[in-house]
């Protein structure tokens, strides 16, 4: 069941644009953006290894169950808390820039908050369904999607427009200093292996995590691409100029044959099936995070019957979206988009060391748990 | 005997009680004359026991026809099913002496193939048995006969290889069956629609099916088959979306060509489902989507048309909706007229008044024709009423509103468990391995 560990990687891999990351390297590009991202690499490729190999030890097990078996209530409940609105809050900067997206490359006579209150009824829709299910639409969609994500990138990567000494040139500021909110994003690439603290509830107990080479690799790939392509359409100062940057350079890309001309709408088509995903996803791991806190919850994984506790958690979540684009801007949401990912970025390694360790102490008890029953088989013997 | 079967049925012309007495033993049979066929009840009785060359009773005894009857509850019911009831020396015994009337021609119909089997399996319950036990010979075959509706109690068989069944999937069949309540069950479409319960379910969850090739095939994939008498059609269940876009051929032709035909198939699906809703929101709200020249193009073949494009496509799909439904009922030496006439007014008539624009006209034969290529019936029609759902989103909201439509549908398909087992899922090889599978830890 690698494959569905690996697609819930790649999906959060691919929402990177959406979550303005490759806008807060670029920014940073002349003041430690490149060697932030070359420290992420590292740096991310060990979370994920750290937090995947240790949830194995808990087959079956998402992370409220961890914690509230070994952890009292009123100290895990927060925490709880604290998870599902940072997942909420994630899905909501993407949802609210999408729907400008739309409204500014598809349909610009229709208003941003009507294309919202659709997105936000499917992604209601979509949530409420079982964790089951969604494991099944998100291998779908990453099948269905994959062509196009490679024909963008290979669109862009081979047409001659794209120009190289831009890249390099940002390149060379790789000596700068790292910082940290430029590192924050980059580490964002790799953070897709935080679904499995819900989704490891479906997955098998013998789950071992193979080909483990794909992370960093994939990760460094998709890094490169999203930060240097606009680069190296825009040059190194025109860049800066856009706040939908990948819009702006799917835009810049044509296509000679077929029927469509402009590869932007390609680009939109799949942002936007990637932007549902995400979303459907956030809200899904932020209600069973919400649910868990119940006392009376008993984590289901296919349940016959969606309960009316998941349509009234997403529907406030819908709720709470309007919200937020009301209250907040597009600047403003970029701005939080960079706050939410340095916040993320700390969430993420608290909660990686922690499960480590829980999954270190299980493995010690039960190391000397068999030391124990060796020793009474000696003795008996 | 005759006393009491009289006082149970109502005044009855067909119900005929005979009291016989030869040399040593004396009778009492009845049966029911419109059920059963006069030949096999004389040979079978009234001849053996007229000559008495042997006691007939030692005749009732050994004969493996006739099947001693224990209750008196039973009577009625196997009287009703054109069985001959005997009553001799104070023991009841039944012959089966039924007579069906059912179609004779035995080729398949409705789901044709081109080099496949071409047998179909035909009404009568037995003969579909002796159908697929031909083609399943495995001792590991089970078949569990029941009677369904109350008043109709039509005859079921489920068969299902004992070896490779999913036991949970069976026992939930078990269960639903054992709750239908229903007078009377005619087809295969009632039983399949009281089995699955949720009325409003769009997808089939279940396959029907005429070919016994089909079904032994499913029997040895572990799933589980209800043969009805009196209809000709199995239910083959549970099936996944895929199963239902698959044909037989598919596995009988070759290799290359199959595959490319399936994934054609997959890809007229979405023809079919999206090419309405994108004309509307290209031709409404992004017309610049299309290279130039084609823009042009399309709004030029739709410069007479006088309404917006849903509108168009209404009237269209309308048009074509209704020229598929009336082919379907006519008979067939009318029916060619119909898609003359109707072929002739959709084709040149409408564009040539200006009602509708010339793409228009080969966008509604595409989505007609694409919608044919499904295989199963019922997927068709759950695929054929998609696109209305996707027209109103394209209307308000374009191609966003298409994508957006098309993510629900297949969430809404990924959500649908046929009879617990997933609808839309996706097997590659890994499921197969000795890894296992997911859902394992919370199910058990």
């Amino acid at each position: 069941m690698n494959r569905y560990y690996y697609y819930s990687f790649l999906y959060v891999l691919l929402i990177n644009i959406m979550m303005f990351v490759p806008n807060i390297l670029i920014q940073n590009r002349f003041t430690g953006g490149v060697s932030s991202m070359l420290l992420a690499i590292p740096f991310g490729t060990m979370l994920v290894l750290v937090f995947s190999s240790s949830m194995t030890k808990f087959p079956g097990k998402a992370v409220p169950e961890i914690l509230y078996e070994r952890y009292p209530r009123w100290f895990v409940t927060p925490v709880m808390w604290v998870l599902a609105s940072i997942y909420l809050l994630g899905s909501i900067i993407v949802l609210v820039a999408f729907s400008v997206v739309i409204n500014r490359f598809y349909n610009p006579d229709t208003s941003s908050t009507i294309v919202l209150y659709l997105l936000i009824a499917a992604c209601i829709y979509c949530a409420t369904r079982t964790t089951l299910s969604l494991l099944f639409i998100l291998e779908m969609l990453i099948i269905i999607n994959a062509p196009l994500v490679v024909f963008v990138l290979g669109k862009a990567l081979f047409t001659s427009d794209l120009d190289w000494d831009a890249m390099h040139t940002v390149a060379n500021y790789v000596t700068v200093k790292p910082n940290l909110d430029s590192f924050a994003a980059a580490t964002y690439i790799f953070s897709g292996y935080l679904n499995l603290s819900i989704l490891n509830r479906a997955l098998p107990p013998n789950f071992r995590l193979k080909h483990r080479w794909i992370i960093p690799l994939v990760g460094t790939l998709a890094m490169f691409t999203s930060v240097f392509i606009p680069i190296g359409f825009h040059g190194t100062e025109g860049v800066d100029e856009y706040l939908f940057i990948w819009s702006i350079t799917a835009d810049s890309m044509k296509m000679e044959f077929g029927f469509i001309e402009r590869v932007l709408f390609l680009y939109l088509i799949l942002y936007l099936n990637l932007t549902l995903l995400f979303t459907t996803f956030g809200w899904h791991k932020a209600m069973e995070f919400l649910k868990s806190t119940s006392k009376s919850y008993k984590p289901e994984l296919d349940a016959d019957k969606t309960p009316i506790l998941n349509w009234v958690i997403c529907g406030s979540f819908g709720l709470l979206t309007i919200i937020y684009s009301i209250v907040v801007d597009e600047k403003q949401n970029y701005n939080i988009a960079g706050k939410w990912l340095v916040i993320r970025f700390f969430t993420e390694v608290i909660s990686a060391i922690w499960i480590f360790w829980l999954a270190y102490r299980v493995r010690s008890k039960s190391k000397s748990k068999s030391k124990i029953n060796v020793k009474e088989q000696t003795e008996s013997k | 005997m005759i006393n009491r079967i009289l006082t149970m049925f109502a005044e009855a012309k067909d119900l005929i009680t005979k009291r016989l007495r030869n040399d040593d033993t004396y009778i009492e049979i009845a049966y029911i004359d419109s059920l059963c066929d006069e030949s096999k009840i004389s040979e079978a009785i009234f001849v053996p026991f007229s000559r008495n060359q042997k006691p007939f009773q030692e005749i009732v005894e050994f004969s493996s026809e006739f099947k001693p009857v224990h209750e008196m509850t039973e009577w009625t019911s196997s009287l009703l099913r054109g069985y001959v009831l005997v009553h001799i020396n104070g023991k009841y015994y039944s012959y089966d002496a039924s007579r069906n009337i059912r179609i004779e021609t035995q080729t398949t119909q409705v789901e044709s193939s081109i080099q496949g089997p071409q047998l179909a399996l035909t009404e009568d319950l037995k003969d579909g048995l002796n159908l697929i036990r031909n083609r399943y010979p495995e001792p590991s075959l089970a078949v569990e006969e029941r009677t369904l509706g109350t008043v109709s109690k039509t005859r079921i068989a489920i068969l299902f290889d004992n070896r490779k069944v999913n036991s949970k999937v069976l026992k939930n069949v078990q269960k639903k069956l054992l709750e239908i309540n229903s007078d009377m069950l005619h087809s295969a479409g009632e039983v399949v629609r009281e089995l699955v319960g949720n009325r409003k379910q769009l997808f089939p969850t279940t396959l029907i099916s005429e070919r016994p090739d089909r079904i032994s095939n499913s029997i040895a994939q572990g799933k589980i088959v209800i043969l009805m008498h009196g209809s000709m059609f199995g239910i083959i269940l549970p099936v996944t979306f895929f199963d239902l876009m698959n044909s037989m051929d598919d596995q009988y032709e070759g290799f290359w060509m199959s595959r490319t035909l399936l994934i054609m198939r997959y890809f007229s699906v979405l023809l079919t489902v999206t090419l309405p809703a994108m004309y509307i929101s290209i031709v409404s709200y992004n017309p610049e989507l299309f290279r130039v020249q084609l823009a042009f193009s399309i709004a030029g073949s739709r410069s007479a048309v006088p309404y917006p494009s849903f509108i168009e496509v209404l009237v269209m799909l309308f048009m074509i909706e209704m020229l598929v439904e009336a082919s379907v009922r006519l008979p067939r030496y009318i029916g060619s007229t119909g898609t003359t006439v109707g072929g002739l007014i959709l084709g040149q008539a409408a564009q040539q008044a200006g009602l509708v624009s010339s793409i228009m006209i080969i966008v509604t034969s595409v989505v007609a024709i694409t919608n044919f290529v499904i295989p199963n019936n019922a997927m068709a029609f759950a695929i054929r009423f998609l696109k209305y759902p996707l027209i109103l989103l394209a209307v308000f909201y374009g191609i966003t509103g298409v994508c957006i439509g098309m993510f629900i549908y297949f969430v809404y398909l990924s959500s649908i468990r046929s009879f617990g087992v997933p609808y839309f899922r996706l097997h590659g090889k890994l499921t197969r391995s000795a890894e296992g599978d997911l859902g394992q830890v919370s199910s058990t």
